[in-house]
C-alpha cells in the first residue's frame, strides 16, 4: 500500500496532463492562428511558426464593425442575467422556504419547461412577436433566453438557499428584520458565492446562444455567436480568419470573468456539491 | 421588561387534509421578569409555544399579549423580543462585532450608540476581545455568548431561548448555565426558556411549565414540580434517575404488586393504582436482615428483590433491582408476568453484586400515589 499509492499518484498526473494538452490544443491552436495570414494559418504540412500579424483582428473590430455586435451581445446578456437572478433569487428564496406541497408541483413544472428542446419553442415565438411587432428587438431575445434561463436558476438557486438555516432569516427578523430586509441584508450576502455561480452559468447560457439569437436577431441586433458563424460559414479566405480572430475574441470575456470570480465559483460549486 | 399572557393559544397545521395538532390550547401568564422554563420531551410543544410568541409561528386560534398589548398580528420585529437559537444562527459573513451591533444598526442606531452597546453587551457574556473574529472562528460555547450579547444588547423587554445549550458538551453547559442565571439575576428581563433537559429546568427556572403531548401537563416551581407531581408523567419525567412507577393494586391501606407490599397509606382509595417513589427514598439492605425487620416495620417492602445491575456514578450507587419475580419467591418458574424494575439510590459505599438477593424498604409518606386510568395524582 505505501508504495502503490505515489505511483497511483504519478499515473493519475499523467493521465491529467494529456487530457490537458488534448482538451486545451484546439483552442490555444485557435488562438495561434488568429495571428497569421490564412496561408500560414492552413497550410500543409502544419507550420509551427509565422510571421505574426493583427491583420484579422483589425479587419473584424474595424472593417467588419464586430465592436457592434459585442455591443449586442453585452446588452443581451447583461439583461439576461440581471433579470434572470432577480426573479430566480426572489423565487428560489421563497420555495426554498415555503412548507407546502404546491411548491414541489411549481419545481417540476419548471423542470418540464426547461427539459422542452428550445427549437421546438421557436415556431410560436415568431408567430407571438411578429404580432405584437417586436421581433428584432433586445427585450424580445432577452425575454426567451429568460424564459428559458429561468428553471435552471431557480433550482440552482433554491438548492443553495436550501442550505441556509431558517434559523438565520428568523433571527435576523427578531433582531428587527422585515421578511425582505432580512433576505437582503442576511441572506444575500451569504448566498453571494451560490449567487455568482448560478450568475455565471445564466451568463453562459445568454453569451453563448446561437440558435435563438440567430433566429430572431436581424443583421442589426446580431450577437458575436452569430456574427462569427456567419464568417465561419461564408466560403471567403479573408471572411474565414475573421472568424477565428471572432473566435477569440469571444472567448477572452470569459476568462477574464472566471479569473475575477474565481474563488466565489469554486466555493459555489463545492457548497453544491458537499451539501446539496 | 413585560408580562406575557397567553390566552387558549392553539397551533394546528393542515397538510394535505391531515391536521397535525402541534398545540393544543392552552393559557399561561409569565410575570414581569419571571424567568419561565418550558420543559418536556421532543415534539411536546414547547418551542412551538415559544415560536408563537416570538411572531415567527401564527396561532391557530388564542392571544398572545407582551406587555399591555395583543401582540397577535403584529411581526417579529415589533414585538420587542430577542431569541437565542439551538444552533446560535449567527449571521456567518459578519464580525462578532456586527453581529452584536445588527439589531440595533437595523433600526437605524448611529454608532456613538452602537458603539458602547455592543461593548457593554460583550462585556457581560465576557467575549470583549473576540469582537474582530467571525463566527467560524470561534468555538461552541462563545458563539452561544455571542448569541446571548446579540440578545441582550438592545435591552429587550423578553427573552427567548430555545435550547440553547443542548449544542454544547457538558461541561460548558454546565458554565453557560450559570452564566444564564447569572445575566437574568442582572438585567431582571422576562425570560421564556425552552428545553428538554429538567436539570436545565430545576436550577434556572422560577416556574417550570412541563408539556407533554402539546398540552401543558403542571405549572409549578422546581419545588412543587419535584415535590409534588400531578401526574405519571411529570412524576417520571422531573427526577434523574427517574422516579419508580410501579403497578399494582391499593386495598385498606396497603399497596401491593407481585413481589411488593407497602402497608401505611391514609388514602381510601382502592383498585389499580400507580405507586410512585424516588430512587433516594428507597433503601436497601442485604435480604436476610431485611426479612427479619420487615415483619414488624410497618414501613416494608420487597423482600425477596435480585440486583439487576449495579451503578456507580461517584456520589452514589444506583441499584436496579427486580422485583416480584415469582421463581425467587415460590421456586415456581412462573413468570416475567408480574415482574417490575425498582431503581435505587443507595450510598456511594455500598456494592453488590449482580444477581444478589436483597430487601427495599419504602416508606409510604414518601410515596406518590396515582390512578392507573387517568394517571393522575390521587391525594389522601
Amino acid at each position: 500500500m505505501q508504495r502503490s499509492k505515489p505511483l497511483l499518484q504519478w499515473l493519475v498526473y499523467a493521465a491529467l496532463a494529456l487530457w490537458l494538452i488534448v482538451a486545451s490544443l484546439p483552442v490555444i491552436w485557435t488562438a495561434i492562428i488568429s495571428l497569421r495570414d490564412y496561408v500560414d494559418a492552413f497550410s500543409n504540412p502544419v507550420k509551427w511558426s509565422a510571421p505574426v500579424t493583427f491583420e484579422n483582428y483589425r479587419a473584424l473590430w474595424i472593417d467588419r464593425e464586430f465592436y457592434r455586435n459585442f455591443f449586442n451581445t453585452a446588452i443581451v446578456t447583461l439583461g439576461t442575467v440581471s433579470i434572470s437572478l432577480t426573479v430566480g433569487c426572489l423565487a428560489a428564496y421563497a420555495l426554498a422556504r415555503y412548507r407546502g406541497s404546491l411548491g414541489f408541483w411549481l419545481l417540476l413544472i419548471a423542470l418540464i419547461f426547461r427539459a422542452l428542446p428550445h427549437s421546438t419553442l421557436l415556431p410560436s415565438f415568431f408567430t407571438l412577436f411578429d404580432a405584437l411587432g417586436i421581433r428584432n428587438t433586445y427585450f424580445a431575445l432577452i425575454f426567451v433566453l429568460v424564459a428559458i434561463n429561468q428553471p435552471f436558476t431557480i433550482w440552482m438557486l433554491r438548492s443553495f438557499f436550501m442550505n441556509i438555516p431558517a434559523e438565520l432569516d428568523e433571527a435576523a427578523m427578531v433582531d428587527g428584520c422585515s421578511r425582505f430586509q432580512a433576505f437582503r441584508r442576511v441572506i444575500v450576502p451569504v448566498m453571494w458565492p451560490g449567487i455568482v455561480t448560478t450568475g455565471l452559468f445564466s451568463f453562459l447560457l445568454a453569451y453563448n446562444d446561437f440558435l435563438l439569437s440567430s433566429a430572431l436577431t436581424n443583421a442589426e441586433k446580431m450577437t458575436m455567436p452569430v456574427a462569427i458563424a456567419n464568417s465561419i460559414s461564408a466560403e471567403s479566405e479573408a471572411l474565414l480568419m475573421q472568424g477565428v480572430a471572432g473566435a477569440v475574441s469571444i472567448t477572452l470575456p470569459l476568462i477574464v470573468l472566471v479569473v475575477i470570480f474565481q474563488r466565489q465559483i469554486v466555493s459555489g460549486l463545492t457548497q453544491g456539491a458537499v451539501k446539496g | 421588561m413585560a408580562r406575557i399572557e397567553l390566552k387558549e393559544v392553539s397551533r394546528i397545521w393542515e397538510q394535505a387534509g391531515k391536521q397535525t395538532v402541534g398545540l393544543k390550547p392552552m393559557s399561561l401568564s409569565i410575570a414581569e421578569g419571571e424567568f419561565i422554563v418550558l420543559l418536556g420531551p421532543s415534539g411536546c410543544g414547547k418551542t412551538t409555544t415559544m415560536r408563537i410568541v416570538a411572531g415567527l409561528e401564527s396561532a391557530t386560534s388564542g392571544e398572545v399579549w407582551i406587555g399591555d398589548r395583543c401582540v397577535n398580528t403584529l411581526e417579529p420585529k415589533d414585538r420587542d423580543v430577542a431569541m437565542v437559537f439551538q444552533s446560535y444562527g449567527l449571521y456567518p459573513n459578519m464580525t462578532v462585532y456586527a453581529n452584536i451591533a445588527f439589531p440595533l444598526k437595523i433600526r437605524g442606531m448611529g454608532r456613538e450608540v452602537i458603539e458602547p452597546a455592543v461593548q457593554r453587551a460583550a462585556a457581560l457574556v465576557e467575549l470583549g476581545d473576540l469582537l474582530d473574529r467571525k463566527p467560524k472562528a470561534l468555538s461552541g460555547g462563545q458563539r452561544q455568548r455571542v448569541a446571548l450579547a446579540r440578545a441582550i444588547v438592545r435591552r429587550p423587554s423578553v427573552f427567548l431561548m430555545d435550547e440553547p445549550l443542548s449544542n454544547l458538551d457538558a461541561k460548558l453547559r454546565v458554565s453557560m448555565r450559570s452564566h444564564i442565571k447569572h445575566l437574568h439575576h442582572t438585567l431582571k428581563v422576562t425570560t421564556i426558556y425552552v428545553t428538554h433537559d429538567q436539570i436545565e429546568a430545576m436550577t434556572l427556572a422560577d416556574r417550570v411549565v412541563v408539556m407533554s403531548k402539546a398540552e401543558i401537563q403542571q405549572i409549578g416551581t422546581p419545588d412543587d414540580i419535584y415535590n409534588n407531581p400531578e401526574n405519571t408523567f411529570v412524576a417520571g419525567f422531573v427526577g434523574s434517575p427517574a422516579m419508580n412507577l410501579l403497578e399494582g393494586q391499593l386495598q385498606d391501606g396497603v399497596f401491593s404488586a407481585p413481589g411488593l407490599r407497602v402497608p401505611g397509606f391514609t388514602s381510601g382509595h382502592r383498585g389499580a393504582v400507580v405507586l410512585g417513589v424516588r430512587p433516594e427514598d428507597l433503601a436497601v439492605s442485604v435480604a436476610s436482615e431485611a426479612a427479619s425487620n420487615a415483619a414488624e416495620s410497618a414501613t416494608a417492602v420487597a423482600n425477596h428483590a435480585r440486583v439487576f445491575s449495579c451503578e456507580l456514578t461517584g456520589e452514589a450507587t444506583l441499584v436496579i433491582a427486580d422485583v416480584g419475580n415469582a421463581q425467587t419467591q415460590q421456586g415456581q418458574v412462573s413468570a416475567q408476568l408480574g415482574k417490575q424494575q425498582l431503581t435505587a439510590k443507595a450510598d456511594k459505599s455500598q456494592r453488590y453484586a449482580i444477581g444478589a438477593p436483597i430487601a427495599l424498604t419504602i416508606d409510604a409518606q414518601k410515596c406518590f400515589l396515582f390512578d392507573a386510568a387517568s394517571q393522575k395524582r390521587l391525594r389522601s
